[in-house]
């Protein structure tokens, strides 16, 4: 039994074999490449919030870098279009891959963190900065790692998929 | 213009900057010259950047002038794996002198001695050795004035020093092998590339859009800690791009992305000369909360965010190749 009909439909598309097949540089290339922006403001922004929490760089007054959310919410907007269109260009290759989804359920968990440290810690007015940081260490520590593993994951997609594309 | 013009162009600048670099230190020791210790400082640093692009270079320029007549391989490959040697030395001599840098702008106070300042003398004595033996066995390569390659080959091995040395060099044959065979290695050390791309984005991306007027209640000085973490970032991605560099070095040789790439990471570091070296730093270093940043250091910033970013670019460009086709042996 092959992989599902209805990826062979989506990869027949003209839209899907144009991001496949174009030598265009603006085609998968350049989707790929604001792939890497997003990854690059939204891990970026947060990689500096963790450290920040875990006490590196502690003459960084905490509470204006409320301000990162932003850039990390713009890179997770530019990310979550251009991975749709990514597993749109190819769908067999992608939706046939566990990594795939260990990927989405990652950066599931590690979104998830991303928003309880802006609202446990950056959204109550009335904490000091040490309350801020006991608050955020732990958060802090996971983020690290999951957007670690996020980007882990992301990197083996290009290693272990089965197909490259619908199998003829 | 060809490889062989771009090597020999940028080859004899580690080898002499080195010399000049070593020079200085040692006469600030004696001295107790201040300036002139920071001078050899930021020399090292510049001559372990351009080091890289003089040892990209060199496959270019050995795919030039390989089928010539009179040319050995195998002086080839003995001059690659001197290169290699010197580079690793050359690379920590300027990852010292940057961490002896950022002590003395961290806690500025009287000349004085500490580990950082040792570690960059005993580093920078070993790469001028080591330099000049690089020197010596590319020299060796092709200049009939010297002798004939076949002559030359028989003379590397007389020498019981250039011995020694050759048993601590790595065969490059061996490390390009090292770094394809596995997959598994190779998605490693792209996956580091990436995480070491973010780490450096983050830190050096808050430093810039501060300066730019972003989120002005920050102190710039404050934020400007964050920069070892930025010089982290880079030193995984200096790490992790040579080593896939010399595991395929044909195939990143002949790509242009790959060249422009490096251009971006040269201006870059002519953009940090011109922040620390221009009035730029000290004109933000003590401004406080909602205090704007005088013309110049804002283009500075803004010219390193546009820099980072078309580094990142033209590297997924590269990647182009690679990631659909699995590394081949």
């Amino acid at each position: 039994m092959g992989p599902p009909m209805f990826l062979q439909a989506i990869e027949d598309t003209g839209f899907s074999t144009w991001l496949r097949e174009s030598e265009s540089p603006f085609a998968f290339y350049f989707i790929l490449l604001f792939h890497t922006f997003g990854l690059a403001l939204l891990v970026g922004a947060n990689a500096v919030v963790d450290l920040r929490l875990l006490g590196v760089a502690r003459s960084i007054p905490l509470a204006p870098l409320k301000r990162l959310f932003r850039i990390m919410w713009i890179g997770f907007a530019t990310n979550a279009l251009t991975g749709i269109l990514l597993v749109f260009a190819y769908p067999t290759k992608t939706l046939t891959n566990y990594d795939f989804y260990a990927k989405l359920t990652i950066i599931g968990f590690a979104v998830w963190v991303m928003q309880k440290q802006k609202k446990q810690v950056f959204d109550d007015a009335s904490l000091n900065e040490p309350d801020m940081m006991a608050r955020g260490a732990s958060l802090a520590k996971w983020s690290l790692v999951l957007w670690f593993s996020a980007i882990t994951a992301g990197r083996l997609l290009a290693y272990t998929y089965k197909y490259l594309t619908y199998p003829s | 213009m060809n490889f062989a013009h771009l090597h020999l162009l940028l080859n004899h600048f580690p080898i002499i900057g080195t010399i000049v670099g070593l020079g200085l230190l040692l006469i600030s020791l004696i001295g107790k010259n201040e300036d002139l210790r920071r001078a050899s400082l930021i020399i090292f640093p510049a001559m372990a950047l351009l080091a890289i692009i003089a040892f990209f270079s060199g496959v270019g320029a050995q795919g030039a002038i390989k089928k010539a007549p009179g040319v050995s391989e195998a002086l080839i490959e003995r001059h690659q794996g001197a290169a290699m040697l010197a580079m690793l030395f050359m690379e920590a001599t300027g990852a010292f002198s940057i961490a002896a840098l950022w002590r003395a702008q961290a806690r500025p106070r009287p000349a004085g001695w500490n580990s950082s300042l040792s570690a960059v003398l005993v580093f920078s004595i070993v790469t001028v050795g080591l330099m000049a033996r690089v020197g010596t066995t590319g020299g060796d390569i092709r200049h009939p004035e010297i002798g004939s390659g076949h002559e030359q080959e028989e003379l590397a091995e007389r020498s019981t020093i250039s011995k020694a040395i050759h048993v601590f060099e790595p065969s490059p044959g061996r490390v390009a092998e090292l770094m394809t065979t596995s997959k598994w290695w190779w998605a490693f050390m792209m996956d580091m590339h990436f995480v070491g791309l973010a780490l450096l984005i983050g830190a050096v991306g808050i430093l810039d859009l501060r300066m730019l007027g972003f989120a002005k209640q920050i102190p710039i000085r404050s934020v400007h800690g964050l920069l070892p973490w930025a010089m982290l970032g880079f030193g995984i991605n200096l790490v992790t791009g040579v080593l896939a560099f010399t595991g395929m070095d044909q195939y990143y040789t002949y790509d242009w992305a790959f060249w422009l790439k490096m251009l971006a990471i040269m201006l870059l570091g002519l953009n940090a000369a011109a922040f620390y070296l221009t009035n730029a730093f000290q004109s933000v270093a003590e401004l406080g909360p909602g205090d704007e940043a005088p013309p110049l250091a804002k283009f500075i910033a803004a010219t390193s965010l546009f820099l980072w970013f078309a580094v990142i670019t033209l590297g997924r460009y590269i990647q182009s190749f690679a990631d659909t086709v699995s590394v081949h042996k």
